[in-house]
This record gives C-alpha cells, sequence and structure tokens, in this order.
C-alpha cells in the first residue's frame, strides 16, 4: 500500500508545480486572448456603434451573411491570400536555404545570423516607414532596379500599380521576417547529429542525398513550426499596407482582411461587423494551422 | 477550492472599490486632461495659458497632451471607446461630428466660457462657422480654427522656368495643368520638380468643389442620393486621370506631401494648396523665404466653364468637452477652453490660424496678415466640408475612384458607376 502511494504523491507534487508554472500563461492568455476572442464572437452578433452610449441591437448572424456577399470584403480575402502565398512560400523556401548556406560558412556564421536577423528587431511601423522612402520614385529602389536593368528614368511605381504595390508589400515582409526563420532553422539544423552525415558519407551519399534523406525528414517538425508561424504572421499582416496607403498607395490591391477590420471598426465606427470579420479570419487561420499539421503527419521525430 | 474562490472575491471587491476611485466629490479638486495636435507654435502659448489658468484656479490640475494630427483620432477614439476619453480634445470637424450625434460631448457651459447664453455665442462668431457643432440649439464645440485653402506660389521656381508668377498665375484648373506641365522637371518618368500637386488624403476638402464647379454633387440636399451630375464626375475624373502618371504625369499621391517640400523652397514644388496657418509653417522652417516675398498666395482656381463658382470646403478645429464628467468636471474644462480661446488674436499672430470670431476677422491684424484678403474673398465662395457620421468612409470611396483613375488604369466612366454604386449603398445602409 505505502509502496503505491508514494509515486502517487511525487506525481501529484509534479502535477501541483505544473499547474504554478503554467498558471500565469493561462491568465495572460485568458486575459489577452481568449477573453476577446469571445467577446469578438459576442459583439459580432450585435450591430454596435464604437462611439454609441446606446443599447447595440441583436442582429444574430446578420454581419456574416452580409461579409459573405460583400464585393469588399472578398476582396480583402482575395488581397490577403495574394500576400499570404507570395509572402509565405518564398520565407520558407528561402529561409531554409539561407539557413544551409550559413551553416555551411561557419567562420562567418555569426556576422550572417546578426545580418538577417537585423530587420526582425525593427518594429513593423519603422520597416514600414524605411521602405515608404526607398519605394519613393526618387528613392533607392528606382535607383538600383535602374541602375542593374540600364534603365534610366523608369519609374516602376513601386506604390502606384496594383500589381507592384503587392510586391512591395510583401518585399517589406520578407525582409522584415526571413532572419527570424532562418535563426529558426539553423536551431533545427544544428540539432541534428553529425554522425549522420558521417555515416552517409561513408555509405557514399553526395551532399544532395544527404540534404533530401537526412536534413529534409529530420527537420520535418521545425520546416512544420516555420510554415505555421510564417502562415500566420502573413495572415495577419497589417502596418505595412496600413502606412503604405496612408502613403498613397491604392488601398483595394492591398486592403487586406486586418486593414479591412481597422477601417471597418475605427474609422466606420462598425465594430459589430469589424468583429465579425476579426471571427472570420480567426477560423481562417485556424484551419491552415490544422490543415499544416495534418499535411505534415509526422511532427516528432527521433534519432 | 475554497481558497480560490475567497481570493477571487477579494479580488472582485477590491476592483469595484478602485472602479469608482475616479468620482470627484463637488468639492474636491479638479483634474483636467487635455489632449490636442501637435503644433508647436501653439504649444508654446497653450502651455502658458494652462499655466495661467492654474495659477489662477489652485484647485485645478491641467495635463495638456500633444499627439500626431495623423493619430489623434484614433486615440481618442478609443479611449472614448473604452469610457476614457479625455476631458478636453479638439478634432476636426468630419471626425468630430460623430462625437455629438452620439452625446459624447457636452454642450457649450455659456456662462463659464465666457458667454451670456448660445445665441450671445453664436453671434459672437462668423455666420455659418458653427452650424456643424449646433445640436437642438445648443454649441458642442469652441471653434479653434476655421480653414479654408488657397493656393501658395513659389515665385523663384516659376522665374527659374521662365514665368513670371505675378502675370502667368494659373486661374482655372485647365491652366493650372498647363502652367504645371511648364514648371515640372523630369528624370525620364520620375517628377524631379512639380509644378503643383493636390493635398491627397483630403479628399472631401479640396477635391469635391472641383466636382461642384462643374454642377455635381456629393450627397443631394436631402441626404438621400449619392454622386449627382454624371458628367461633372465624370469631367473631373477625366481631369484626373490626365493629371496623373498615366496622363500628363504632372503628379501622384505617391510623391512626398507637396506644402511640406514647399517650405523648404528647394526648387522642387512651385505650387501647392494649403491655408493660412501656412505662413507660420514657413517662417518656422525657413525663416529667409518666408522674409524673402518670395512667395505669394492666389485664390482657389475654377475650371473654364464651372457652372458654380465655389471654392476650397472650410473645416474647422473644435475643442469639445467630454459629457462622462461631472458637472464641475464640465464647467472647469469649459471655463479653461473660454480661457484659452480669448486670446485669439495671439493664435492668429503666433500660429497663424484664425478662431473665426467676428471681432477677429475684422481686426487691423487679421486684414494685415499677408495675404488673409485672399482667405477671406475665397471662404466667401466657399461651402463647409462635407459632415455625416459616414464622411470618413465618404472620403475613403472618392479616394478610391480618383486613385483608381490616376494609377490603375481604370476608366472615368468605370471609376463614376463603381463610386456611385458603394456611395448610394452607403447612404442607403444609414
Amino acid at each position: 500500500m505505502g509502496a503505491s502511494a508514494k509515486p502517487g504523491r511525487i506525481e501529484r507534487k509534479l502535477a501541483r508545480w505544473g499547474v504554478i508554472f503554467v498558471t500565469p500563461s493561462i491568465i495572460f492568455f485568458s486575459i489577452f486572448s481568449f477573453y476577446p476572442i469571445i467577446m469578438a464572437l459576442y459583439t459580432s452578433l450585435f450591430k454596435k456603434n464604437l462611439l454609441s452610449l446606446k443599447k447595440p441591437a441583436f442582429v444574430g448572424l446578420s454581419h456574416y451573411k452580409y461579409l459573405f456577399t460583400s464585393p469588399d470584403f472578398w476582396n480583402s480575402v482575395e488581397a490577403t491570400f495574394v500576400f499570404a502565398m507570395g509572402t509565405f512560400l518564398p520565407l520558407l523556401v528561402l529561409s531554409l536555404a539561407l539557413a544551409a548556406f550559413i551553416m555551411s560558412v561557419p567562420k562567418a556564421k555569426r556576422f550572417f545570423q546578426m545580418a538577417y536577423y537585423t530587420p526582425a528587431v525593427i518594429s513593423s511601423v519603422v520597416s514600414a516607414a524605411i521602405w515608404l522612402l526607398i519605394f519613393d520614385p526618387r528613392g533607392l529602389a528606382n535607383q538600383w532596379v535602374n541602375f542593374i536593368m540600364n534603365t534610366p528614368g523608369i519609374d516602376h511605381r513601386w506604390l502606384a500599380n496594383s500589381m507592384t504595390v503587392r510586391i512591395s508589400t510583401m518585399i517589406v515582409y520578407f525582409w522584415k521576417y526571413v532572419g527570424y526563420f532562418v535563426i529558426i532553422f539553423i536551431s533545427g539544423l544544428a540539432s541534428i547529429p553529425p554522425s549522420m552525415y558521417e555515416a552517409a558519407r561513408i555509405d557514399g551519399a553526395d551532399g544532395w542525398q544527404s540534404f533530401w534523406r537526412i536534413t529534409f525528414p529530420l527537420l520535418r517538425p521545425t520546416v512544420v513550426l516555420v510554415s505555421i508561424m510564417s502562415m500566420l504572421q502573413c495572415l495577419k499582416t497589417f502596418s505595412t499596407q496600413y502606412l503604405f496607403t496612408q502613403s498613397g498607395a491604392p488601398q483595394a490591391p492591398i486592403n487586406v482582411i486586418t486593414l479591412n477590420i481597422y477601417n471597418t471598426g475605427i474609422r466606420d465606427f462598425r465594430i459589430g461587423r469589424a468583429s465579425a470579420m476579426s471571427i472570420i479570419l480567426f477560423i481562417i487561420m485556424l484551419f491552415f494551422t490544422w490543415l499544416q499539421f495534418k499535411l505534415s503527419k509526422a511532427d516528432d521525430v527521433s534519432y | 477550492m475554497k481558497r480560490a474562490l475567497l481570493i477571487f472575491t477579494l479580488v472582485l471587491t477590491a476592483f469595484t472599490l478602485f472602479a469608482n476611485g475616479q468620482d470627484e466629490s463637488a468639492d474636491g479638486p479638479v483634474t483636467l486632461e487635455f489632449w490636442t495636435h501637435e503644433d508647436p507654435n501653439r504649444d508654446a502659448i497653450e502651455t502658458r495659458y494652462v499655466e495661467e489658468f492654474m495659477a489662477s484656479h489652485p484647485d485645478v490640475t491641467v495635463n495638456r497632451v500633444t499627439h500626431s494630427s495623423k493619430k489623434i483620432f484614433e486615440l481618442v477614439l478609443t479611449a472614448f471607446a473604452a469610457n476614457a476619453g479625455p476631458d478636453i480634445f479638439n478634432m476636426q470637424i468630419e471626425q468630430a461630428y460623430s462625437y455629438i450625434v452620439n452625446e459624447r460631448v457636452a454642450p457649450v457651459d455659456y456662462l463659464a466660457a465666457g458667454f451670456a447664453d448660445a445665441s450671445d455665442m453664436i453671434n459672437q462668431y462668423v455666420d455659418g462657422s458653427l452650424d456643424s457643432v449646433i445640436k437642438d440649439g445648443d454649441v458642442y464645440g469652441m471653434p479653434l480654427e476655421l480653414n479654408n485653402w488657397a493656393v501658395y506660389v513659389n515665385k523663384r521656381v516659376f522665374a527659374d522656368a521662365g514665368l513670371d508668377a505675378e502675370k502667368d498665375y494659373p486661374k482655372t484648373w485647365e491652366e493650372m495643368a498647363d502652367i504645371s506641365e511648364k514648371l515640372v522637371l523630369r528624370d525620364g518618368q520620375i517628377i524631379t520638380r512639380r509644378g503643383f500637386d493636390f493635398r491627397y488624403p483630403y479628399y472631401l476638402i479640396s477635391m469635391i468643389p472641383m466636382v461642384e464647379q462643374l454642377g455635381g454633387q456629393l450627397v443631394s440636399d436631402d441626404g438621400k442620393t449619392a454622386i449627382l451630375g454624371d458628367d461633372a464626375w465624370i469631367k473631373f475624373l477625366t481631369y484626373m486621370q490626365e493629371w496623373g502618371p498615366n496622363g500628363r504625369n504632372l503628379g501622384s499621391p505617391t510623391y512626398k506631401n507637396g506644402r511640406k517640400l514647399f517650405n523648404m523652397d528647394n526648387n522642387d514644388m512651385a505650387m501647392c494648396l494649403s491655408g493660412l496657418y501656412q505662413g507660420a509653417r514657413i517662417r518656422s522652417d525657413n525663416q529667409e523665404f518666408y522674409d524673402s516675398g518670395d512667395w505669394m498666395i492666389i485664390p482657389y482656381p475654377t475650371f473654364e466653364n464651372a457652372v458654380n463658382d465655389v471654392a476650397s470646403n472650410f473645416y474647422g478645429q473644435y475643442y469639445m468637452v467630454n459629457a462622462q464628467n461631472s458637472a464641475k468636471d464640465i464647467k472647469t474644462a469649459w471655463a479653461l477652453t473660454g480661457y484659452m480661446m480669448g486670446h485669439e488674436e495671439e493664435y492668429l499672430e503666433a500660429v497663424n490660424i484664425v478662431p473665426p470670431t467676428k471681432k477677429l476677422m475684422n481686426s487691423e491684424t487679421f486684414k494685415n496678415m499677408p495675404y488673409s484678403n485672399v482667405f477671406v474673398d475665397d471662404l466667401a465662395r466657399a461651402n463647409v466640408v462635407y459632415t455625416a457620421e459616414n464622411g470618413a468612409k465618404m472620403e475613403e470611396l472618392v479616394k478610391e475612384a480618383v486613385e483608381s483613375v490616376m494609377l490603375s488604369g481604370i476608366s472615368p466612366v468605370q471609376a463614376h458607376a463603381t463610386l456611385k454604386a458603394k456611395a448610394q449603398e452607403l447612404l442607403d445602409e444609414m
């Protein structure tokens, strides 16, 4: 009896410490994430003016019905997906490639890590402001491209054309976040035991085969992590599009869902409709997270 | 579990007690939170007024906070949404209007602010300048400034292009485009010097009058129909298409704000649109240029075949007082506002802004301000900017239409049709 009771006490003690350690996070998430999500869901069922002191009218699902038939909202969905796909895939592929490159040059490893990571510590607003100067018609973007392509005097309209303004927002985001994901990939690469490569080399595998047969499968958990994180980052992009439209860029091509939420809630005071949009965005993000877990299948790996 | 319940109850009790902590007794001290937009020239005089007011009212503490003019709208809005708005704030009337209709601001305490009653206050201001802030006979805002815009001209740039600004300045929008063509310098497609460019974020103030000159309207007088006068709108949008990079390439919303370049006199901006306050900003940015006499102000142009003689719309910045306060706080807030605005001549001299009192507008100080007559003459043919709860969204739709023809290659007919449909839907939703 005594022998069987002892492990139980230890387990209970460990569990108690577990609860103590987890409690601050649960409280934090409850206040800053779960509560706002539940409130947004509740608010989305009402016609509520942000400034009005009157009791909001219950409208049920009518905001959702409106949004699903609104060309403006579908344009935002399209703008969000174009941005997410145009940024997420290059981020994933190139951050992995850059991480592999950095791992292959141990002497310059620290320099490259710092160089790539620096933009990640700059706030989104500051990075968008820097790129606004670069994309100015008289700015560096036109000068560089015209120098490289030998096309003096051409205005590539980085912020003035529907297509280029989309590409410009993708460039800003890629520049800002690539270093962050490179660091995560480097951690993943560093955790693969060197003995695996030695064994493969002895068996006659070349570098390409080692990458596809050893690195990539063993890096799968990191790839899943980076793909989920980068996809979520892309879906909730806001600052770049906001600053660009404030500086004269056309809104429709980059009117991502978050920007539409801001304009609907803050500019037009329609907080009920804005909440419905945010719930839809939340569901989209949830779906993509689930899909990526599902597609990756194995999210754990053993050596 | 019992212990957790006890802690929860204690926390809840503490929150309940502290939540009521900001109530002040009728006899206690008053603390006022005063938010306004940044303006270095105004900061100097208002800081002094606040100090003087606190010296004469020892029980009053005023915390004057400045915010960027671009940010103050959303900061005040989010503060009010959380029922924690500032006691005194100022805002442009297009944005402030919603605070009045949603009963978030208190009517002027006339006696505290230095007036006998509502009609006394209305009589002391220029006709029409308080119309936007009057509801059910009460006035809800005290004007800090009333603005209309005219065209600032750099004579040196005209001379550099072989023109005489005094004789060659544009009187019509057609001349504006032709003269800009002579003034503009380009490196290939990239403009390095603009003749003139519009103030793009402010479509309701600066561009709707162009449509009205041609016989169009944004919204019908009864407020039920949007985008009236199809030909006028299409002609206006065609003009803007020609102005942009796909047309004569004279300017674009993506170039740097013209009026900021104008002050620096770097031979890159010949003309810009701004209010009387721009004079003080030129003085503060570039004293040499201000004193040189090489700039002048001309009236807002009209189209050659205009059917209405209208100038740039006028708008106001109004001081308002939070209604969610004790009667004592509201009274003190209006007393401070009245005290500050009693120095209207100093606002004009130090900041170049015009609190629109009849006394000031008829004063020698105002008449002696450089080119103040241009603004007064234009004001006589100006309308107040569109003010409604959907004003910001309406501006966004006009912006979308103008930018679609200037930047996205959409035809004026198509842009007009889209604008008309969306603007009508917006009105119908109200």
